[in-house]
């Protein structure tokens, strides 16, 4: 019980990490304090209670897929959220700095929400069983520990990248989390029947399973699918290729905080 | 000749409907009990989409997944789910429920 509950909740906490991280390190690099993640990661976490308390209702929403076109619906949001910031980063008005702060603490909250329903609603479920309480307790405090350290490992790995190189694998990096956060919301509209799949392109399963840690790894990262739909490769490398454009126009602005970079 | 472009527009719009309104996806039913999936075989057609009813009998929530089918969804204690799958290629296409891996196992057969 203990390792399945650490993992179950591993692969949730990756996802969150890694996109907190990567703002963090945006934060970092242009000087700007990264405090408002702690507001954001606990509206994330009452968001997530709430969405927990009310997965029947939810669910019967559209024809039993109401669950789906919420998660879709999140998704989509974190998207407009990094699109939002990307555009805002590169201008250091007092009041850009302000919508950015927004802008970044709604992508983290949504993040939260997302993961952290499912987490719950785990928990929840099994916590009535006395003699599961320990094992699941030990087992999401574990995979928190083991979330937070690749998240930070993964923070000061990025911060630890010379100057000029490090601009565009942050940027990059920000551009495949949200080409992943469309391509699930594709998924979870394929899977509510709202959107066609279209042919699977190809299949990697034999190449790196979906199930090793490799491929959960992966799957946090850039969204690795092994067996991948038309429809999703579409909505990934559409939002991929958006969110990089946004990124690299709004930060070519000659003068701006995130090209200056205030790393001490 | 000059058509009216009211019945053009009619006639286009039944042209892009009529694939889409030929029948409603088979539906194939699986239970939840004790975490296990009843039936843990089910049978669906080959490259046509198939909508799966979950029913979770059980008190506690399970989450219905599947790599090869490219298929994750939260079904709560004691709730009705749908979930479609396919159009799939013939073969097998194993299924788990996460949260008690251990004994809710199943596999989608397409033939």
């Amino acid at each position: 019980m203990l390792l399945s509950t650490l993992i179950v909740v591993l692969q949730e906490i990756l996802e969150a990490a890694l996109i907190i991280s990567l703002l963090l390190v945006i934060c970092r690099l242009r000087g700007a304090s990264g405090r408002w993640v702690w507001p954001a990661a606990i509206a994330g976490a009452v968001g997530a209670a709430l969405y927990a308390s009310l997965i029947e209702e939810v669910s019967l929403l559209f024809d039993y897929t109401g669950q789906e076109i919420t998660n879709a619906a999140l998704q989509l949001g974190i998207y407009l959220c990094l699109a939002a910031s990307a555009l805002l980063m590169g201008c250091g008005t007092e009041r850009r700095e302000r919508l950015l702060r927004l802008t970044m603490t709604l992508a983290v909250s949504l993040a939260v929400v997302r993961e952290g329903f499912e987490i719950l609603l785990y928990q929840s479920g099994l916590m009535a069983s006395p003699e599961l309480v320990t094992p699941l307790l030990v087992g999401a405090t574990l995979a928190t520990g083991i979330g937070a350290s690749i998240g930070a490992l993964f923070y000061y790995g990025l911060l630890s990248v010379p100057a000029a190189p490090r601009r565009t694998l942050t940027l990059g990096l920000i551009a495949l989390f949200g080409g992943n956060m469309l391509s699930q919301a594709a998924l979870m509209l394929i899977q509510s029947d709202w959107l066609p799949g279209g042919a699977i392109l190809w299949d990697s399963s034999a190449l790196l399973p979906e199930d090793s840690l490799a491929g959960q790894l992966f799957y946090a990262l850039v969204g690795y699918e092994a067996t991948p739909s038309l429809t999703q490769a579409i909505a990934y490398f559409g939002g991929f290729t958006l969110l990089a454009g946004l990124a690299v126009a709004a930060t070519r602005r000659g003068d701006n905080p995130f090209t200056q970079d205030h790393r001490p | 000749m000059k058509v009216p472009l009211l019945p053009r527009i009619a006639a286009l719009a039944a042209l892009i409907a009529a694939p889409l309104a030929i029948a409603a996806p088979p539906v194939v039913e699986i239970e939840i009990r004790d975490h296990l999936f009843f039936p843990s075989t089910v049978r669906v057609p080959a490259r046509t989409k198939v909508k799966l009813v979950v029913i979770n009998r059980d008190p506690t929530a399970e989450e219905f997944e599947s790599y090869e089918l490219n298929r994750e969804k939260i079904i709560p204690g004691g709730a009705t789910s749908v979930i479609f799958i396919g159009p799939l290629a013939p073969g097998e296409y194993p299924f788990f429920g996460e949260f008690f891996p251990k004994t809710a196992q199943g596999r989608v057969i397409a033939e």
